[in-house]
């Protein structure tokens, strides 16, 4: 596979929260607006390029019997620094995300790309596939972000664009509303992908 | 055995490098968080307390030390004056107290003549819609205009009893830094 290949690969085939269904935890919790599940795109992706490029350096230096502890303490750094800059610079961010931003140390979608990818391929390639992972799980939690912002508060990127007598559906805001729009994002994602194959398999 | 050794090695050198890594990243993001904290957690509670100045409490804020911790190190105080044609009126600072899960950090103001202005909760883990009624008007409201003496007492909620003690325990503690360094402060 090509680098681009590694990269764009992250972005729909292997999307994560919609394809492989990972990371879901705050996929689901901090999407109450657009711009709050950007904000925790973007710290995940963060973390999970430079866990890439790091553990992809140590691969050969790191005896396999401890390569998970190595992988945990590397992403722990990473999240730590993301914290401090984070509380730092974009306070209001860091409070909306709160326990969040510690927690991104057990997202599974990053010590699985360590351990799955980043350990096996050179630097170049990890940080093509983490880039690509990253910026696919935060265009999954910006667009279903949006959506739940929409829907829930009439808003979009905390502008007004309903109509003056749209009544939000407050339930989209709870984590039920959570669940049911990942959920029509997922069958909407499945309709596409048929009609791809469909259409491949015709030819 | 080599094995075992090289693990040992690899660890404490990843460990190492990390741990360094974050003292330096600490240090240089310390200064602007503390910016942060009294910008968006500290600022609101100090104007909520004082009323009437015409100065910047916060600009014109100083930090007094009021002990020492276990480990030797200074416990350090913000006080936020308040003044009008140049003179002290009246201080705000925070205390703290055990609640029903953690510290709650209160914001007292106390005027000159020993008068509890308005207290303003800065931070709490209470439950959320039964301790954390601690932090609504209708309670904090309660401590306005008490002599600011040790051993304040005030009716505490119901069903959050370690809650309001919590605070009242929180008022206490900043009304004793200001009896205790009233000179220094004012």
């Amino acid at each position: 596979m090509s680098i681009k290949d590694e990269f764009t690969k992250g972005l729909w085939k292997t999307i994560a929260p919609f394809r492989l269904v990972l990371g879901l935890c705050p996929t689901l919790a901090v999407t109450t607006t657009g711009l709050n599940g950007f904000g925790m795109g973007m710290a995940t992706t963060f973390v999970l390029v430079f866990s890439n490029l790091f553990v992809s350096l140590l691969r050969k230096f790191i005896p396999a019997q401890v390569r998970i502890a190595s992988f945990i303490v590397i992403i722990a750094s990473f999240v730590v620094i993301v914290e401090l800059v984070m509380q730092a610079w974009f306070y209001q961010l860091f409070k909306i995300l709160g326990i969040f931003i510690p927690l991104i140390v057990v997202n599974c979608i990053i010590l699985g790309r360590a351990e799955a990818f980043a350990s096996k391929n050179n630097p170049i390639m990890s940080l093509a596939d983490g880039l690509g992972i990253g910026l696919g799980f935060t265009i999954s939690l910006f667009v279903l972000g949006s959506i739940r912002e929409l829907l829930g508060s009439g808003t979009l990127l905390d502008i007004p664009v309903m109509w003056s007598s749209f009544e939000p559906f407050a339930f989209m805001l709870k984590p039920p509303g959570a669940f049911v729009a990942l959920g029509i994002l997922l069958a909407l994602m499945n309709l596409i992908s048929q009609r791809q194959a469909r259409k491949g398999g015709a030819r | 055995m080599r094995d075992i050794l090289k693990m040992m090695v690899v660890l404490t050198l990843i460990g190492a490098a990390s741990g360094m890594a974050l003292s330096l990243i600490h240090s240089a993001t310390k200064a602007p968080i503390e910016y942060q904290t009294i910008k968006f957690v500290k600022e609101p509670a100090v104007k909520k307390v004082l009323t009437d100045y015409d100065n910047n409490p916060i600009a014109d804020r100083k930090k007094i030390v009021v002990g020492e911790d276990e480990r030797g190190k200074p416990i350090e105080v913000i006080i936020f004056p308040a003044k009008k044609t140049g003179e002290i009126f009246a201080v705000a600072l925070e205390g703290k107290g055990k609640g029903f899960a953690g510290l709650i950090g209160v914001m007292v103001g106390v005027s000159k003549d020993g008068k509890l202005l308005d207290i303003g909760i800065t931070s709490h883990s209470e439950t959320p819609g039964v301790g954390s009624k601690v932090a609504e008007s209708s309670y904090t409201e309660r401590f306005k205009g008490l002599k600011a003496e040790a051993g304040v007492k005030v009716d505490a909620i119901s069903g959050a009893t370690y809650s309001s003690k919590g605070v009242v325990s929180a008022v206490n503690q900043a009304i004793g830094y200001v009896n205790k360094f009233g000179k220094e402060i004012f």
